[in-house]
């Protein structure tokens, strides 16, 4: 029997127990068991020691779940305190850029007769205004920029594996 | 996925505490074996265990059961882990992060008996998690998630963002290094 026959039983008893392997070639490693003790020996030894390995046990710390319990538990309360403080944000956010789009007429005039009162250039008053209708968006970005930092960012390895 | 999984994403959207605290139940000793495994240290594992659960709590709205909950579970283990690792800088041989190594798989030589069989029988559990602990973490880790976790190639693919094949090639060396160590316990 030469060398490559032993190498590819080795490699199929890895295989069978990695990926799995046809019928052909299980059918040529059991002969190839029979008729080698070596790679027969190979072949139990690879077992026991995944054997061995299934049947180790840990031993778990005393109280391990009731404490992790605990501390979710807790942690859940903070967070359910907090969310209608982000609720009341987010509503704050959104009333005033209702507000800011309802009234963006009348803003727009005033700050035409403050700039023609005041004799600022056009430009200079047109660009207050634009300015002030942005304060929401910005406000919510600083908000999501905040979330983003506490976060710590959204790392991909949380999202859901294909 | 099953049903269980559906419920177990519906339950982690809507933070449900007696959900939670079935599953820290539930999977208590499998999370902490993986997490033993793969930081070799209980003290420390032991740690990593209340903040995976603390991230499941957090972040339990991102998964939709479409996967095993499992496999979910130590994909946030690991990476809680690698952070750690990050953190420390700490770029030590057994870290998960290692990048592999692509040396081809050497099988041990067929004319030299190994004793491995006459030692197994005598193998207490503690002498096999010694023999563990000298593999390589990248390599320990495969080999819990498949032949203790029973998971498949592709969850496994999942947990660890690599891609089949190198779970495959870490398997395959994982093997025989675990052969390789306990072959050495037995010299």
């Amino acid at each position: 029997m030469s060398d490559q026959h032993h190498a590819r039983a080795k490699q199929l008893i890895a295989q069978e127990r990695v990926e799995g392997i046809s019928q052909a070639e299980r059918d040529w490693l059991g002969t190839h068991l029979q008729e080698c003790t070596n790679c027969a020996t190979h072949a139990q030894e690879t077992e026991q020691a995944l054997r061995s390995l299934h049947t180790a046990a840990i031993p778990l710390p005393a109280g391990l779940a009731s404490r992790t319990q605990f501390r979710v538990q807790l942690r859940l309360q903070e967070m359910r305190e907090r969310e209608p403080k982000r609720r009341a944000l987010w509503a704050a956010c959104a009333v005033s850029w209702v507000f800011g789009i309802a009234s963006a007429p009348y803003v727009w005039r005033l700050f035409q007769w403050f700039g023609e009162r005041t004799g600022v250039p056009k430009v200079v008053w047109q660009l207050g205004f634009g300015l002030w209708w942005t304060i929401p968006a910005l406000f919510v970005l600083i908000v999501l920029l905040m979330e983003k930092v506490r976060q710590g960012g959204e790392p991909d390895w949380l999202r859901q594996s294909k | 996925m099953s049903d269980d999984a559906k419920s177990i994403a519906r339950g982690l959207q809507k933070r449900d505490p007696d959900l939670l605290d079935r599953l820290i139940e539930q999977y208590q000793y499998r999370l902490f074996r993986y997490l033993v495994y793969i930081t070799g240290n209980k003290e420390r594992a032991e740690d990593f265990f209340q903040e995976t659960w603390i991230r499941v709590l957090e972040r339990g709205h991102q998964y939709d059961g479409k996967s095993k909950f499992e496999a979910w579970l130590f994909a946030i283990a690991r990476h809680l882990v690698i952070d750690w690792q990050r953190s420390k800088k700490a770029q030590s041989l057994d870290s998960l992060t290692d990048p592999e190594q692509e040396n081809p798989l050497q099988f041990g030589n067929e004319k030299e008996p190994s004793p491995l069989h006459q030692v197994l029988s005598h193998e207490t559990q503690e002498n096999v998690q010694a023999s563990l602990s000298q593999i390589p973490a990248i390599y320990r880790e495969v080999l819990v998630l498949r032949f203790q976790e029973e998971l498949q190639i592709e969850e496994m693919a999942g947990v660890l963002s690599v891609p089949l094949s190198t779970v495959k090639s870490r398997l395959y060396r994982g093997l025989e290094a675990l052969r390789g160590v306990l072959q050495g316990g037995a010299a």
